[in-house]
């Protein structure tokens, strides 16, 4: 089992929020978002690569935390290829921010609303865009038999309750990929925050 | 996890902004997170003291602060001006052994960012983001008041996450405490600073020359 992170501190937590603010006052939503996803990519390629020789090896190091998709969230796997984060890395952050600041500022929105718009849609707030860019980058450092894995956002929900799914059109195949019904999906919704996939690149 | 990421940015930003750069942005992080906090009055320093006690200042965000009501600082009359108040853990410490756990070695630029910070500005920080917390709590002392005065904040004493420490012998000398006092106070917190009233009349601690 990884070595239980110690739970970071509010202040950390409440003047990163600013500090994103700020950029997003100064250089706007698209360069707030730029911003967010270079974060998010220099951290993943900061970490070191992973490899595994099975999928079930894998699955082992994601539930332990050993893995860099895994490091600060806890998950679990209803199948083999549905990841579910049971809580969001960032619910602190923004409760801490409610709790001391207030609402949440708009930009972090409309910085997602820019991120869904122009990039892919499934982010909730400017914490999706880090957490889902991340995902991206940390995936493709990752080797299972020696091949690529691939990562895809199915739904995610946020601490207000709003909900954010991938497009209707998309949901089929992301379905059939997870190996899970809507109705499962659904299920999992109702007690956990993210609901995302990892699977082998076969191309 | 955010706070992971905005460190491995830090490198980035000082090749980018300048060393000089960053402690001005991270300055302006703390000033702002401060304003965002809101004014606080209170009648006197029990009240005040119950209140931090019980997590009511914006100081609460700091973690579990302590009162050292034992050590107080007082005026040329010899009346209770303000208090030592002791920092359990760093603010930053869980970031900073989340980054060596889960990436490594924290970037050279956060030495080298706190290095310019006690050259330029005042010798104090053990790590880059003590530029953040040292504006913060200079900024949230001036919106509170303790019986209708001001407060400001000086920054004592602090111990970074390798053991590494900086006391701020120009400033105890300045409010009478000793230095060997504070210096005990780091075995079991990681920063000390002062809270008085900031129209007090202190008398310095005068040292004697060996």
């Amino acid at each position: 089992m990884a070595k239980t992170l110690i739970d970071n501190n509010p202040l950390v937590d409440v003047a990163a929020f600013l500090f994103l603010e700020d950029i997003a006052d100064k250089q706007g939503e698209a360069g707030m978002n730029n911003y967010l996803m270079s974060l998010a990519a220099s951290l993943a390629k900061s970490m070191p690569e992973e490899e595994y020789a099975t999928w079930d090896d894998f699955l082992i190091a994601l539930k332990n935390r050993e893995s860099s998709l895994s490091v600060y969230e806890d998950v679990i796997t209803p199948t083999d290829y549905c990841i579910v984060t049971t809580i969001c890395p960032y619910w602190r952050g923004i409760a801490e921010y409610r709790r001391r600041i207030g609402e949440l500022a708009p930009q972090h929105y409309n910085v997602a609303e820019y991120y869904n718009n122009t990039i892919k849609p499934g982010a909730l707030d400017t914490s999706c865009v880090i957490h889902q860019t991340f995902r991206k980058f940390a995936t493709e450092r990752i080797r299972v038999a020696g091949k690529r894995i691939r990562y895809a956002q199915l739904s995610n929900v946020s601490q207000d309750g709003r909900h954010k799914r991938a497009p209707e059109e998309w949901l089929p195949i992301l379905l059939e990929k997870a190996q899970i019904s809507l109705t499962k999906l659904n299920m999992l919704q109702r007690s956990n925050a993210c609901i995302w996939i990892l699977y082998p690149d076969t191309t | 996890m955010l706070d992971v990421a905005l460190i491995s940015l830090i490198q980035d930003m000082s090749e980018k902004a300048g060393i000089e750069g960053t402690i001005q942005y991270w300055s302006r992080v703390g000033e702002n997170l401060a304003k965002r906090m809101g004014k606080e009055a209170y009648m006197g320093w029990p009240s005040f003291n119950v209140a931090l006690r019980e997590g009511r200042t914006a100081y609460s965000i700091e973690g579990e602060v302590n009162p050292l009501t034992d050590l107080a600082i007082t005026d040329e009359d010899g009346d209770v001006v303000g208090y030592i108040y002791a920092l359990k853990t760093c603010v930053f410490q869980p970031t900073i052994r989340r980054v060596m756990d889960s990436v490594g070695e924290m970037p050279s630029a956060d030495r080298e960012v706190a290095q310019e910070y006690n050259d330029s500005v005042r010798d104090t920080a053990v790590c880059n983001f003590c530029v953040i917390h040292q504006k913060f709590r200079e900024e949230v002392a001036k919106s509170i008041t303790v019986g209708g005065h001001v407060l400001e904040c000086i920054q004592l004493a602090d111990r970074g996450v390798t053991g590494e420490t900086k006391i701020n012998v120009e400033a105890l000398n300045k409010i009478g405490i000793n230095p060997d006092y504070i210096r005990s106070l780091l075995r079991n917190f990681a920063c000390v600073y002062g809270l008085l009233l900031r129209d007090a009349h202190i008398n310095p601690m005068k040292i004697e020359e060996e």
